[in-house]
C-alpha cells in the first residue's frame, strides 16, 4: 500500500511528513497540493524526511504526501537520444509546452514519446530461451543509433512466445512474451530502472583501448581509456566547460551523455544550439544524433541536482548494455557534492571537512565505480563501455579541498587546469607537469599497432623536453635567458614550439578543433625532429638565431590550424623543408 | 497560495463604480490640467535649453548634447511624475467618497449578510470557532445578532475604530484576523487603483 | 510593496539576530511574506524561512532592533513577496524592498510578480550573441559583452569600478535602439554618494527616464539587501520579457549581499562553508545571476553587470570565486594599474568574456577580431613575463625580442587601455588600436593570426 502522510515541516528543499510508516527508503513521493516530486531519504518512526525536486515556495504543513511505491527510476527505451532532460528525466521541451519559458511546478510528462512508432526487427523467435539482458530485436532510434531492445536486467528469463513480426510499433505495444513456470511476462520496447542501482553486466575487462578525443594534450599526453575514469579540476575561467564540450563533441564513442549539474543555463543552450549543426567526424551525421543532455542548472532545485548524476549514469549504462561505447561527462561533480552537503545540513547530520557529509567519499567512489568496459549480460555476446569524466570546481582553485582530493582517489586520469596558463591564453589550460594518466602503459599498445611503433618513444622525448624546460625556467627566472648555453636555449625554444604547436589547441578554429591521431603523431614527431636536428646543427657550428629564424618554424607553429586532417602530405613536405633548411644553415650534411 | 477568495467584494466594487461615474468629470478635468501642466513644463524647458545650449557651445558639442538630454529627459520625467501625482489624487478622491458612503450607508439586511460571510471566512482562516469579535460602536448590534450562528464566539465589549466589518481574535489571544472593511479595502487597493487608472486611460 | 491581510500571531518564542520565531502557527507556508508589527505599531516585512510543528522562523528584512517578545505581532500575508510592475516604473526610484523612495505613489501595477522569479527553462533560452558596443576599448576588443550575458566587475575597495559601470551604462545605451533600452540599477549597501553618482550619470546622459533605481544604501537595514537584487531583477525581467526592452542591470556591491546572507545563516546556526559563508552561497547567487538571458520568441534581454569588491583584493575569496563559476566571465580591476593612475585599470589577463566568441566576427564586429584579440592577449602576457624578468636581471639580460615585448606592454597600457571616462570609441577604432599593438612585433612572432589577416592589417614599424 502506498504511504499517505501529512507535511509537518518545510525548510527549503527539505520536507518532513508524518504518517509515513508505509514509505520505503528512496521511494518517490508526491508532495503537497501541487504534487511536487520528492524522494524519501530518511525514515524515523513514522516521519519521513523527503528531498523535494521542485521549488517548495508556498508549501504548508498540513498538505498531503503520497507515496508512489517505486524508487526514483528512469524510463529506458528509444527516444532518449537527442533529448534535454532535467535532473529527474523530465524532458525540458515538454515542460516548456506546459509552462512556457520558465519552469513551472508539479508537471508530469513522459520521458519519451510513447506513441512514436519505431521499425522493430526481431532477432529471436518463438520458443527461444532468453535470460535477463537478452536482445530480442532492434529499432533504429536515430541515424546513428541502432537501439537494442533488451530484457530488463532483473528479468527472470524464460521462453519467447507471441513475438511480433518485423514492423512499426509504438512503445506500449507488447512485442513478445516470456513464459516461465506458467507465468507470462509481456516485453515492450522500454523498461524502467532505479537510478541508484548500477545495471548488472556479465564480466568486466581491463581498459586498453584509448578514448580518442581529437584533443592533442589529452590523446597524446594524458590519455583516457574507454571505460576509464577521468577528472578535470580547475578554477573558474580555466576553460573547464570548453574542454568538456570538446570531449563531448569529438570523442570516438557511439553515445554521449552530458550532464550539466548545477552549471550555467546558457551552456546547455549552447550545446543544444551547436550540436545539431556539428558533424560527427567519423559518420558525418549531426552530433545531436548520439547525444543525451541532462540539465539541472545552478538555479534549478538543488535536490534534483543530486539526482541528475544518477539519472545520467543509468542512461549511460543502458546504452552500454546494447554494446556501445558511451562517454558520460558530468559538469560539475562539485555542485553535486554541494547538493549532498545542503541536504545533509538540513538533515542535521554531523559534518566532515568543510561541511561536506562524511559519506562524500563513498558516494564519489560509487559513482566512478559505475565506469567500465564490460561484456553485457545476456546474448548475443557484446562489449560496451561507460567512460566517466567529471569536472571538479575547487573553491578558490585549491586542489586540496575535499571534492578534489576524494575524487583523485577514484579516478585514473587527472587533467589539472591551470589558472596561470589560462591567464596567458594557453588553452586548453591543462598543466603538463601536474596532470597524469594511469592508462598510458595500457593503451600504448594501441598506438603502436595503429599509428606508429615509435609512438611511445617519441612521446617520451617530447615530454622530456617539457620536463627539462621546467627546470631550466628556474634558472632563467633568476639569471635571465642569456645566462644559458645555446643547447639549453634550444630546449626553451623547442618547449615553446611544443606548447604552441601541440599542447595549445583552438577549439573555435574549424581545423584545429579536432586533430586526428595521425596528425597528432606527425606534429609531435616534427617537434622532436626539429629538436634533434637543432642540437646537431649547433654542434656543427650553426647559431641559435639561425635556427630560430628558419622559415619552417612559423609553418610548424601554424600547422595545427593550416593543415587539415586529410592533408597529411603537407606535413611530409614540411618535414622535407625542415631537412633542407637545416642543411642550409649547418653547411654540412645533416643526418636523418 | 490563495487563502482569500474574493468574498463580499462585489458590494464594495459596486459602490466604487457608482462613485466613479459621479466623479468622472471632475477627475478627467484634474488629469487634463495635469497634462497641460506637464506640457507647460516641457515648453518652459525649451527656451531654457536654448539658453544653456548657446552658453556652452564653445565647450563642444558633446557637452551640449549631454545637457540637452539632461534637460529634456528631466522635463519628461517631471511631466510624467505630475501626471502620476494627479492620478493618485483622483484615486484618493474616489476612495474617500467610497469610504464616506460606506460609513454613512444604512445597515440593511445586505450588511447583516456581509457580516455573516466575513465571520464565516474569518473562523475558517483561524481554524477555530472559539473567538472574540471586535467591531465599531455603530455595528455592535448587527454583529451581536449575527453571532447567534457562531457558537463559541462572543462580542468584545471593547469597540475598535473602523468603517465596518469585524476583527476576530482567538480566545487564547494568539491569533488575530482583521476582516474589517478598512483592511479589505486596503488589500484591494492595488487592484482598484489599476481599474481607476485604466478608466482614465493613464496606464497604457 | 503592498501589504495584504492574513492571520496575525502574537506568540513570539524567540528573537535572535534578524530572525523571529513565532509559536503556535497553524497556517503558514514556506517562503510566505510576513508583516511584523512592533509594540509601537511600526510595520516591518519578513519572510518564512522554515515552518513546521507549530513554529515559523521568520527573517525580518528591516532587522529586529526594538522588537520585544511581548507586543510583537506577526501577520502571515498568504502570498510570497511580490513586486508590482508596469511601464511606469521607468524613471522611478525605489528603496531596497521596492517601495517608492521618490515621494511618488506606488506604481500602478500591470501585474504583481513573485520576486524570486522562476528558473528559465534552458531549452527555451536563446543563446546570447548580439554584440553590445560599450565604447570602452578594452571591453569591446578583449572581453566583449553581449546581450543576455552576465559579466561581473571584480574590484577592490576604493577603485574606479563605479566610474566604469556608469560609463558602460551610459555608452551602451546610446547605440542604435534607443527606445528599447533600459537600465536597472540596484545599490546594495553602498554609500549614498556612490548611488548618487550613478543616478547623476544616468541623468546627464538623458537615460534616467529609461532607468529604474533601487537603493539600499549603507545606512539602510542589512537584511533588506537579500531582497534588493531580487526586486530589481523582477522589474528587469518584466521590462525585458513582457515589454521587449534590452535591459542592462547594474548591481553594486554583491559583497554586501553575501554578507547579509552570512548573517542570516549564522543566526540560524547552520554549518558554515568557507569563511563562514553558508554552503548554499553558490546556489543562492545563481538564483540571481541566472536571471540574465534571452528567451526564444521574445524580443528583450536581461544583461547583468554585477559589481563586487573582493575582500583584500583576493580573487579566491568565496564571493568572487563562486560568482566566477556562475557568471560568463569577469572583468577584473587591477590594483597596480589603478595605482599607476590608469583608467580603466583592467587586468586583462585575469579578465575574460565567455560569450565573446559568439558575439564577434564577421557580421557583428569584424572577421579578424577573434584572432587579433588572441594575439594581443598572448603578447601582453609575454610582456608581463618580460617585465618581471627585467625587474630581476635588468634590461641587459633580455633578448632583442624580449625588449620588443616590453615596449608593446607600455603601448598597450598607454594607448589602448587608457581612455577618458567620456570617450566613446567605435569598434573600428578599437580594432585599429589592437593592430597597432600587434604591429610592434616582428611578423614571425605572430602565431595566432591567419596570414590573410596579417597581410591585410599588419603594418610593421
Amino acid at each position: 500500500m502506498a504511504a499517505q502522510g501529512t507535511i509537518v515541516w518545510v525548510s527549503g528543499p527539505a520536507v518532513k511528513a508524518n504518517g509515513m510508516s508505509d514509505a520505503k527508503m528512496y521511494e518517490t513521493v508526491t508532495v503537497g497540493n501541487s504534487k511536487l516530486v520528492g524522494e524519501v531519504i530518511r525514515l524515523t518512526g513514522d516521519v519521513a524526511f523527503i528531498q523535494v525536486y521542485e521549488s517548495t515556495s508556498g508549501l504548508k504543513p498540513g498538505e498531503p504526501v503520497v507515496g508512489t511505491g517505486n524508487p526514483l527510476s528512469v524510463l529506458l527505451g528509444p527516444g532518449i537520444i537527442g533529448q534535454l532532460y532535467d535532473g529527474i528525466q523530465r524532458p525540458l521541451r515538454e515542460l516548456s509546452k506546459a509552462s512556457g519559458s520558465f519552469i513551472g511546478r508539479g508537471i508530469t510528462t513522459s520521458a519519451v514519446d510513447m506513441t512514436k512508432k519505431y521499425h522493430f526487427v526481431p532477432t529471436v523467435s518463438n520458443g527461444d530461451e532468453v535470460t535477463a539482458g537478452n536482445i530480442i530485436g532492434t529499432v533504429q532510434e536515430t541515424d546513428l543509433i541502432e537501439h537494442a531492445i533488451m530484457l530488463p536486467p532483473d528479468h527472470v528469463g524464460g521462453k519467447i512466445s507471441n513475438i511480433v513480426s518485423e514492423g512499426d510499433y509504438d512503445l506500449e505495444t507488447v512485442l513478445a512474451n516470456t513464459e516461465k513456470d506458467g507465468q507470462s511476462i509481456p516485453i515492450k520496447m522500454y523498461h524502467k530502472w532505479p537510478v541508484r542501482k548500477p545495471r548488472p553486466y556479465h564480466k568486466r575487462y581491463d581498459p586498453t583501448v584509448p578514448l580518442l578525443t581529437g584533443q592533442r594534450v589529452i590523446d597524446t599526453f594524458f590519455p583516457i581509456a574507454k571505460g576509464g575514469t577521468g577528472s578535470i579540476p580547475g578554477a573558474f575561467g580555466t576553460g573547464k566547460t570548453v574542454t568538456l564540450h570538446q570531449i563531448a563533441k569529438w570523442a570516438d564513442s557511439q553515445v554521449v551523455v552530458y550532464i550539466g549539474c548545477g552549471e550555467r543555463g546558457n551552456e546547455m543552450t549552447e550545446v543544444l544550439v551547436e550540436f545539431p549543426h556539428l558533424k560527427d567526424p567519423r559518420s558525418g551525421k549531426p552530433l545531436m544524433d548520439r547525444t543525451v543532455l541532462v540539465a539541472n542548472t545552478s538555479n534549478m532545485p538543488v535536490a534534483a541536482r543530486e539526482a541528475s548524476i544518477y539519472t545520467g549514469v543509468t542512461i549511460a549504462e543502458y546504452y552500454r548494455d546494447m554494446g556501445k561505447d558511451v562517454v558520460l561527462v558530468a559538469d560539475s561533480t562539485s555542485r553535486w557534492a554541494e547538493s549532498l552537503r545542503e541536504m545533509s545540513g538540513r538533515l542535521e547530520e554531523m559534518p566532515a571537512e568543510e561541511g561536506y557529509p562524511s559519506y562524500l567519499a563513498s558516494r564519489l567512489a560509487e559513482f566512478y565505480e559505475r565506469a567500465g568496459r564490460v561484456q553485457a549480460a545476456g546474448s548475443p555476446e557484446r562489449d560496451g563501455s561507460v567512460t566517466l569524466i567529471g569536472a571538479v570546481s575547487p573553491s578558490g582553485g585549491d586542489f586540496t579541498e575535499p571534492v578534489t582530493t576524494h575524487t583523485m582517489r577514484f579516478i585514473k586520469t587527472f587533467w589539472a587546469l591551470d589558472a596561470k596558463l589560462a591567464y596567458s591564453r594557453h588553452y586548453p589550460s591543462i598543466n603538463w607537469m601536474n596532470s597524469y594518466s594511469g592508462y598510458l602503459a595500457d593503451i600504448a599498445k594501441w598506438w603502436s599497432e595503429n599509428i606508429s611503433e615509435d609512438w611511445f618513444s617519441i612521446r617520451s622525448q617530447t615530454y622530456g623536453v617539457l620536463q627539462r624546460e621546467d627546470t631550466l625556467k628556474e634558472i632563467v627566472r633568476l639569471l635571465g635567458p642569456e645566462a644559458l648555453p645555446d643547447e639549453e636555449k634550444l630546449i626553451l625554444e623547442v618547449a615553446r614550439m611544443v606548447k604552441i604547436a601541440l599542447l595549445q589547441q583552438n577549439s573555435f578554429d574549424d581545423v584545429d578543433t579536432y586533430c586526428s591521431p595521425e596528425k597528432q603523431f606527425k606534429l609531435m614527431k616534427l617537434c622532436v625532429d626539429f629538436y634533434n636536428k637543432g642540437q646537431q646543427a649547433l654542434k656543427e657550428g650553426a647559431s641559435l638565431s639561425d635556427i630560430r629564424e628558419l622559415g619552417v618554424v612559423s609553418s610548424l607553429l601554424k600547422a595545427r590550424m593550416d593543415v587539415k586532417d586529410d592533408e597529411m602530405p603537407k606535413l611530409d613536405k614540411l618535414e622535407k623543408d625542415m631537412q633542407e633548411q637545416f642543411k642550409s644553415i649547418s653547411g654540412v650534411k645533416v643526418s636523418n | 497560495m490563495d487563502k482569500f477568495q474574493p468574498l463580499a467584494n462585489s458590494s464594495l466594487e459596486q459602490t466604487i463604480d457608482k462613485i466613479l461615474s459621479q466623479t468622472e468629470k471632475e477627475i478627467e478635468s484634474n488629469i487634463s490640467s495635469a497634462l497641460s501642466d506637464s506640457q507647460k513644463t516641457l515648453n518652459d524647458a525649451l527656451p531654457n535649453l536654448e539658453r544653456e545650449y548657446d552658453k556652452i557651445i564653445a565647450d563642444g558639442k558633446k557637452e551640449a548634447d549631454k545637457i540637452e538630454k539632461q534637460i529634456t529627459g528631466g522635463a519628461d520625467i517631471e511631466a510624467r511624475n505630475k501626471q502620476l501625482l494627479a492620478l493618485e489624487e483622483s484615486v484618493d478622491k474616489v476612495f474617500k467618497s467610497a469610504l464616506d458612503q460606506i460609513v454613512n450607508a444604512d445597515r440593511s439586511d445586505d450588511y447583516a449578510n456581509l457580516i455573516k460571510s466575513l465571520l464565516e471566512e474569518s473562523t475558517k482562516i483561524l481554524g477555530t470557532s472559539e473567538i472574540i469579535v471586535f467591531t465599531n460602536s455603530k455595528d455592535k448590534d448587527i454583529v451581536q445578532s449575527s453571532l447567534s450562528g457562531f457558537p463559541g464566539s462572543e462580542l468584545s465589549s471593547e469597540t475598535i475604530e473602523c468603517l465596518g466589518g469585524v476583527k476576530i481574535k482567538s480566545k487564547d489571544g494568539a491569533m488575530t484576523f482583521d476582516n474589517t472593511l478598512d483592511a479589505r479595502i486596503e488589500r484591494l487597493k492595488p487592484l482598484i487603483r489599476k481599474d481607476i487608472a485604466a478608466k482614465f486611460g493613464v496606464n497604457n | 510593496m503592498t501589504v495584504e491581510g492574513g492571520v496575525q500571531y502574537s506568540k513570539i518564542a524567540e528573537i535572535k539576530g534578524p530572525l523571529v520565531v513565532v509559536d503556535d502557527v497553524e497556517n503558514a507556508a514556506f517562503d510566505e511574506l510576513v508583516e511584523i508589527e512592533t509594540t509601537e505599531g511600526e510595520r516591518r516585512l519578513g519572510k518564512v524561512l522554515e515552518v513546521g510543528n507549530g513554529k515559523a522562523i521568520v527573517q525580518v528584512f528591516e532587522g529586529t532592533t526594538g522588537l520585544s517578545i511581548s507586543g510583537t505581532k506577526a501577520k502571515f500575508v498568504g502570498k510570497v513577496m511580490e513586486m508590482p510592475v508596469s511601464k511606469e516604473v521607468l524613471g522611478r526610484v525605489f528603496d531596497g524592498l521596492g517601495r517608492p523612495k521618490d515621494g511618488l505613489p506606488d506604481p500602478i501595477a500591470d501585474k504583481f510578480v513573485d520576486i524570486n522569479g522562476e528558473p528559465m527553462n534552458p531549452e527555451q533560452r536563446e543563446y546570447p550573441k548580439d554584440f553590445i558596443q560599450t565604447g570602452v576599448s578594452v571591453i569591446d576588443g578583449l572581453m566583449t559583452l553581449v546581450r543576455g550575458q552576465k559579466l561581473p566587475i571584480f574590484s577592490g575597495s576604493g577603485m574606479s569600478h563605479n566610474l566604469l559601470a556608469a560609463q558602460i551604462a551610459r555608452q551602451a545605451s546610446v547605440v542604435g535602439t534607443q527606445d528599447d533600452f533600459a537600465v536597472v540599477f540596484a545599490a546594495i549597501g553602498v554609500q549614498y554618494s556612490e548611488a548618487e553618482y550613478f543616478r547623476r550619470s544616468l541623468e546627464e546622459s538623458g537615460a534616467l527616464k529609461r532607468s529604474v533605481l533601487f537603493l539600499n544604501t549603507a545606512d539602510d537595514p542589512a537584511i533588506e539587501r537579500i531582497i534588493t537584487p531580487r526586486v530589481a531583477l523582477t522589474v528587469a525581467e518584466y521590462l525585458a520579457f513582457d515589454l521587449g526592452m534590452h535591459v542592462l542591470v547594474v548591481i553594486t556591491d554583491m559583497t554586501n549581499y553575501a554578507e547579509a546572507l552570512r548573517e542570516i545563516s549564522a543566526a540560524r546556526e547552520e554549518v558554515p562553508g568557507r569563511k563562514g559563508y553558508p554552503g548554499y552561497l553558490y546556489t543562492d547567487l545563481s538564483t540571481l545571476y541566472e536571471r540574465a538571458g534571452k528567451l526564444n520568441g521574445r524580443k528583450g534581454s536581461v544583461t547583468q553587470v554585477p559589481i563586487l569588491s573582493m575582500p583584500s583584493d583576493d580573487i579566491t575569496h568565496p564571493i568572487p570565486d563562486l560568482t566566477g563559476y556562475i557568471t560568463e566571465g569577469q572583468i577584473v580591476v587591477g590594483r597596480d594599474l589603478f595605482r599607476q593612475g590608469v583608467y580603466p585599470p583592467i587586468n586583462i589577463l585575469m579578465s575574460l568574456s565567455r560569450l565573446m566568441k559568439d558575439g564577434i566576427g564577421e557580421g557583428s564586429t569584424r572577421e579578424d577580431h577573434s584572432e587579433v584579440s588572441n594575439q594581443v592577449y598572448d603578447a601582453y602576457s609575454r610582456a608581463q613575463e618580460v617585465r618581471a624578468l627585467a625587474g630581476i636581471v635588468g634590461k641587459a639580460g633580455l633578448t632583442e625580442i624580449d625588449l620588443k615585448y616590453l615596449e608593446l606592454g607600455d603601448t598597450f597600457e598607454k594607448e589602448f587601455l587608457t581612455q577618458a571616462t567620456d570617450e566613446n570609441r567605435t569598434i573600428e577604432e578599437t580594432l585599429g588600436l589592437m593592430w597597432k599593438i600587434v604591429s610592434k612585433l616582428p611578423r614571425n612572432e605572430i602565431t595566432k593570426i591567419k596570414d590573410k589577416y596579417v597581410e591585410q592589417y599588419y603594418k610593421e614599424e
